[in-house]
């Protein structure tokens, strides 16, 4: 069977780049290992409300509740607050993954993409070192599948990319391991997603506590790996969970464990190849979160695709205006926000509860990471010291 | 006697992939919904071990 695209893997940016590859008219394949699109859910399921701009999703059942604002926890427990009437009423969902991934796959069998279940890509499908598509394993057959172009979705794992000869190994220190419960009956009334730092609490990472309603909500943490020991994500959300007695009546209905990159995007474009989502590491290194960039990079990717078929040219320039589109879209906040991360990962428990205390009673412009960095700059001028190579960022995106 | 190598105890692997995209040596894939080490491959690093959110990872000399 012969397709001129096929995604490997069902994820957000999976389904975005299928469907919009498809919408251009391509025939288009998805290949998903598990048997179920969305499922298990692996994330901490919130998402900026900027999504509602980009109509991908339609109707409302993924959308578990739409959050009041922010709280920054410091580890004194000073609270910095970003509420949505400060934001322009822009702030986030949290959403119910399953579902959210199912409604994008929706889209993109609506656009006449293909879906096969259970069937894994093994390696790459190569002629005289050319990619011509991946070999896959469907329960126990093994076959071929042909393509012009393999779209590696294959999320924080990427095999795709390494087969392909790019290098998406990450370093400890550029990933955050997590573990997160579904806590039900909480008796704890919040519309506010929160998350608490300090080096006790997550050392490199954070807590956070995600409202999904009904007394319902997502708790998890993620901690930077080079500081982590073997079980430390869970111990530690455990302890935070014994720590606060509203959280501790409640039951948990769902354990997760899962793993974000936050590191500096890789190549993305290969002759008859492209890496989206996770795979890409197209993920905020401040928050860990990808779902946006996702679903922003797989429009592109799909775009890019469409007009690749068309014109019957797969090679790497072709392509490349994916990459040249990623990186006017959001290439700058990931390289920003590494520095950032960087920068943050330096300061001692004792710097981050005197700078929560300037930005207490701040107001915050919008709900976003790029306003708490500017605070922070405007409060502690002597920060951009540190922030220099920032300013580098900033002139070397303009020179782009 | 060789240094102790990675091995997963597929009991309490939940499956988040994070060990296999910390190998520097492409030693882990996903099998049957859990985490393997491919033993020929591992270089005895601890990385693994040392990301797991669970414990799932320990060292076992072979």
């Amino acid at each position: 069977m012969k397709y001129d695209v096929v995604v490997v893997g069902s994820g957000p940016a999976g389904s975005v780049t299928a469907r919009f590859a498809a919408e251009t008219g391509a025939k288009v394949l998805i290949l998903e290992r598990r048997v179920e699109v969305g499922v298990p859910v692996l994330c901490g399921e919130g998402i900026s409300q900027k999504i509602d701009n980009w109509g991908m999703l339609e109707g409302k059942r993924w959308i578990a509740s739409k959050m009041d604002g922010a709280k920054i926890y410091a580890p004194d427990g000073t609270m910095v607050t970003l509420s949505k009437e400060m934001a322009g009423n822009e702030t986030g969902y949290v959403v119910y993954r399953d579902i959210f991934d199912q409604e994008l796959a929706r889209q993109a069998a609506k656009a006449g993409a293909k879906l096969m279940m259970k069937t894994e890509a093994t390696e790459l499908l190569v002629d005289n070192e050319q990619i011509k598509g991946v070999k896959v394993k469907q329960f126990d057959e093994e076959f071929e599948i042909e393509a012009d172009i393999v779209v590696g979705a294959d999320g924080v794992e990427s095999k795709v990319g390494q087969w392909a000869g790019i290098n998406t190994v990450l370093k400890p220190n550029d990933l955050e391991t997590c573990a997160q419960y579904t806590l039900t009956n909480v008796d704890y009334k919040s519309d506010y997603c929160e998350f608490y730092i300090g080096k006790k609490i997550a050392p490199g990472g954070y807590v956070w506590i995600f409202p999904k309603g009904k007394g319902i909500f997502n708790v998890g943490i993620g901690i930077l790996a080079s500081l982590s020991e073997s079980g430390m994500a869970l111990k530690l959300l455990d302890n935070f969970i014994a720590g606060h007695s509203e959280l501790k009546k409640g039951e948990p209905i769902r354990l997760l464990a899962g793993a974000a990159p936050v590191a500096k995007p890789v190549e993305t474009v290969k002759d008859n190849l492209i890496l989206v989502g996770d795979a890409a590491r197209h993920v905020d290194p401040i928050t860990g979160g990808g779902l946006t960039t996702a679903l922003e990079g797989g429009k592109i990717a799909g775009e890019t695709i469409g007009r690749a078929i068309e014109q019957q040219m797969f090679d790497e320039e072709t392509l490349s205006a994916y990459e040249t589109g990623w990186k006017e879209a959001f290439g700058r906040k990931l390289r920003r926000d590494y520095l950032v991360k960087e920068i943050l990962l330096d300061f001692d428990d004792k710097t981050l509860n005197m700078l929560a205390d300037s930005l207490k009673d701040y107001k915050f412009k919008e709900f976003s990471t790029l306003s708490l960095v500017k605070a922070l700059v405007l409060k502690h001028p002597t920060l951009l010291m540190k922030l220099k190579p920032l300013l580098k960022v900033s002139k070397e995106s303009k020179e782009d | 006697m060789g240094k102790p190598k990675a091995k997963v105890d597929g009991e309490k692997c939940l499956a988040c992939s994070g060990c296999i995209s910390v190998c520097p040596q492409d030693a882990i894939s996903m099998c049957g919904g859990r985490a393997f080490v491919m033993v020929d491959k591992c270089i005895s690093c601890a990385i693994c071990i040392q990301t797991c959110p669970v414990g799932a990872i320990s060292g076992e000399v072979y």
